[in-house]
């Protein structure tokens, strides 16, 4: 009965996503709509899993009244105390500019989505990556669609006519350039060995037992650095420093503006997160796991796989954040530029070595 | 006949005179300056204080600092009211350390009085003098922490400092103004099992503050943050009149319970904490250190008191009547903060109110220190210098 079931589940999934039929594409833009809605759940989820795991590290008990002894719902609460509330907008505020900051941020966020494959399923012997569309140039496409995040802060800081924020938005650009190169050469470097820009070939790439973070340790622990730096976190969150800077680029925004832009940056961390699964950490392979044995709920294994390793990555960044006091700007430039960059051109030439002898 | 309009446009004048004068040469700005403003109503702000900083992209250049917008008149309030009225107000002063600023006010009146309490008055006041220090430097330290963005730091502080109030409650049944001690003696005695719940703690304290130091002195990231900024040298600190741990930080090792000995200190083993640099880092380690030492000491205290009368014989004042005629003289007594030196230095006429009032107390010292390290920093060590100096704001202007 179970595996009836489990068969027509993995058939319907077929249909979506591993078919090319001319309808092919318009089937799977229903459910990059309903992805849209699923990630949205998922950052609700880090939200919690973030004061949840904050207040374990803290010895505090964290949200315990809405929706059950654990909280799950205060973040519903939060939204709907968000959403009541005044739209006040500040005088002489840049009205455009100021406006649209929160949704640029919260749209590029969702921008991502389009190009990551969340786990994979498979079916008669084939893994087909859930993935909404799969183009050939899907990691490049990531990288350039999270940096507009940026410009959507740049824009809050700048609009808000708020010295704080101004400050907040010229550092958020100075602390872009000093990572986002080192988190493009160590993308290259993954590039060079796979020879592909499609983030599922990456993946395929890591079929078996070596992973990247193994094969390229250096690459690995820049790209978990840059990536911290491009989520905005402690130890990197000069750009909205509240012991300095009040609220940084936020400082002006209030209600659901201040919400989405909220929303944004856990997005932004749980995408990251997944970035870093798929590139580094194997994606939905683990080796060891059979995944062809012909066995109820296999198929959908390697979606399970995918979906532990990010919890686990999750969780890494969230500790990361609670347990170190934050860098100033100058350092987070300096570390960028100095350690950083020459690291990640070591680890480029590594990864051209290695591209000469990959497939193993 | 001078006209009154005359006399007041003039007045206006002067105080515009005096105020702009200076300030429009400090605030004059070339192309690349920005003025700052952070204050006085500032969310990341402890009290209301201004501060002004001239920066050029992320550098201080300059700053100014504005104070008084906290001033409660609390000398002109003492001097209104009669001795025994006057205890409770000087909790008000810094909610932090209530009980040393209770200890100052009490001990000038009794050297006017030229009274002196019994010994076991004596250790129990010492107990709580330390026991105020523990939890006021548990809370500033904690308070720094987060200025660096280490809130976990703060809550760490803010867990063990509940145990210390906890101790604190048992005794005077309050946890924030306690207004305990009286004149020759002090209010309740020390209930029963306190002495057993109070090493538990101190041991727990004491052990905490090891693993604390090694945190601070091992972690990278806070080493990048605090070592070298901030610095204050022993000119600097001897210039500006800063005491406490601030002024140890230098490697001066002033301080006030070895100088001026009051109470029983001079019964009891303890050494001065210094540090060498005079920099943040050395600021915390130095409040971290004499957590640890003011642990050892009331250990000691417990060890040695012993059972007796809390009042002397002979009082000049009824236990229970509100005013008492204190003989003419004046009297300042100074007292070891957990921020510095306080004293309150009162002149008697012989009435039953002081006649004149003054508070010496370390915060204001502590303020006057800022401008001359926030000199070339970057914006974010601001915070951080500020609150490892642990000024309160409440005491700056009484």
């Amino acid at each position: 009965m179970l595996e009836e079931q489990m068969d027509i589940l993995l058939g319907l999934l077929y249909t979506i996503f591993g078919n090319e039929n001319w309808w092919g594409p318009w089937i799977r833009g229903v459910v990059g709509l309903c992805a849209m809605g699923a990630i949205m759940v998922s950052a609700m989820f880090a939200v919690w899993l973030e004061r949840k795991y904050a207040s374990d590290i803290q010895s505090r008990i964290g949200p315990n009244r809405v929706g059950g002894r654990y909280g799950l719902l205060q973040l519903i609460a939060d939204a709907i105390k968000l959403f009541a509330k005044e739209d006040l907008k500040p005088d002489k505020v840049d009205t455009p500019v100021w406006v649209g900051a929160p949704i640029l941020m919260f749209g590029s966020a969702l921008l991502m989505l389009i190009a990551i494959p969340f786990g994979a399923f498979v079916f008669n012997g084939t893994t087909y990556p859930l993935a909404v569309t799969q183009f050939d140039i899907s990691i490049l496409y990531l990288e350039a669609v999270s940096a507009i995040g940026i410009i959507g802060i740049f824009m809050a800081g700048w609009g808000s006519n708020n010295k704080f924020s101004v400050i907040a938005a010229f550092r958020n650009i100075a602390r872009m350039i000093g990572y986002e190169v080192a988190l493009g050469l160590t993308i290259v470097s993954v590039v060079i060995v796979t020879g592909s820009l499609n983030i599922v070939d990456i993946v395929e790439a890591q079929r078996s037992v070596v992973w990247f973070a193994f094969v390229m340790p250096l690459g690995f622990m820049i790209f978990g650095v840059s990536l911290i730096a491009d989520m905005g976190r402690i130890p990197f969150d000069q750009n909205e420093a509240e012991e300095e800077l009040i609220a940084g680029w936020g400082t002006e925004y209030s209600g659901m503006r201040f919400g989405l832009a909220y929303f944004a940056e856990y997005i932004h961390m749980v995408l990251g997160s997944c970035i870093a699964v798929l590139i580094f950490l194997g994606g939905w392979n683990m080796p060891g796991f059979l995944v062809d044995l012909n066995i109820p709920l296999i198929g959908l294994l390697p979606a399970g796989i995918f979906l532990a390793k990010w919890v686990l990555v999750m969780m890494f960044v969230i500790l990361i954040r609670w347990a170190l006091p934050r860098i100033r700007i100058d350092q987070v430039t300096s570390i960028g530029w100095k350690i950083l960059f020459p690291l990640a051109m070591v680890n480029l030439v590594w990864a051209a070595m290695l591209g000469l002898v990959w497939p193993w | 006949m001078v006209n009154k309009h005359d006399v007041k446009k003039r007045m206006r004048q002067l105080a515009a005179d005096y105020i702009h004068e200076p300030q429009q040469e400090a605030y004059k700005l070339d192309d690349t300056e920005m003025m700052l403003h952070i204050g006085p109503q500032n969310p990341i702000q402890p009290g209301p204080f201004l501060i002004d900083l001239k920066i050029s992209g992320e550098t201080v250049r300059d700053s100014k600092l504005y104070m008084g917008y906290g001033h409660k008149g609390i000398e002109k309030i003492l001097e209104s009211l009669t001795y025994i009225q006057g205890l409770p107000i000087t909790d008000r002063m810094c909610y932090l350390s209530s009980l040393s600023n209770n200890e100052a006010y009490v001990s000038s009146v009794e050297r006017l009085l030229d009274i002196e309490p019994p010994e076991r008055s004596q250790y129990i006041r010492v107990i709580m003098q330390e026991l105020s220090r523990i939890q006021s430097h548990l809370l500033g330290t904690g308070e720094y922490a987060t200025d660096l963005g280490f809130v976990t730091m703060f809550l760490f502080m803010i867990r063990e400092r509940e145990y210390v109030l906890g101790l604190i409650e048992d005794i005077t049944g309050a946890r924030i103004t306690h207004c305990f001690p009286r004149f020759g003696g002090v209010r309740e005695d020390l209930p029963e099992g306190w002495r057993e719940k109070a090493i538990d703690v101190l041991a727990m304290i004491n052990e905490k503050c090891e693993t604390y130091k090694e945190l601070f002195s091992s972690d990278r990231t806070y080493r990048m943050r605090t070592v070298g900024i901030g610095t204050l040298t022993k000119e600097d600190v001897i210039k500006v009149g800063l005491t406490g741990p601030a002024l140890r930080a230098a490697g001066i090792d002033y301080d006030v319970r070895k100088v001026y000995p009051t109470l029983t200190y001079p019964d009891i083993d303890f050494k001065v904490q210094t540090g060498n640099n005079g920099d943040i880092f050395d600021r915390i380690m130095v409040r971290i250190n004499e957590i640890q030492e003011s642990c050892w000491i009331i250990e000691q205290a417990l060890d040695q008191i012993k059972p007796g009368p809390l009042f002397p014989d002979e009082l000049p004042y009824g236990r229970r009547t509100p005013s008492m005629r204190v003989p003419p003289g004046e009297a300042y007594v100074p007292v070891e903060d957990p921020r510095g030196e306080i004293a309150i230095y009162i002149v008697s006429d012989g009435t039953d109110k002081p006649y004149r009032v003054k508070v010496r107390g370390p915060s204001f010292a502590l303020m006057q220190g800022l401008p001359p390290m926030l000199e070339n920093v970057y914006i974010a060590d601001v915070p951080a210098i500020a609150a490892s100096m642990d000024s309160c704001n409440s005491e700056v202007d009484r």
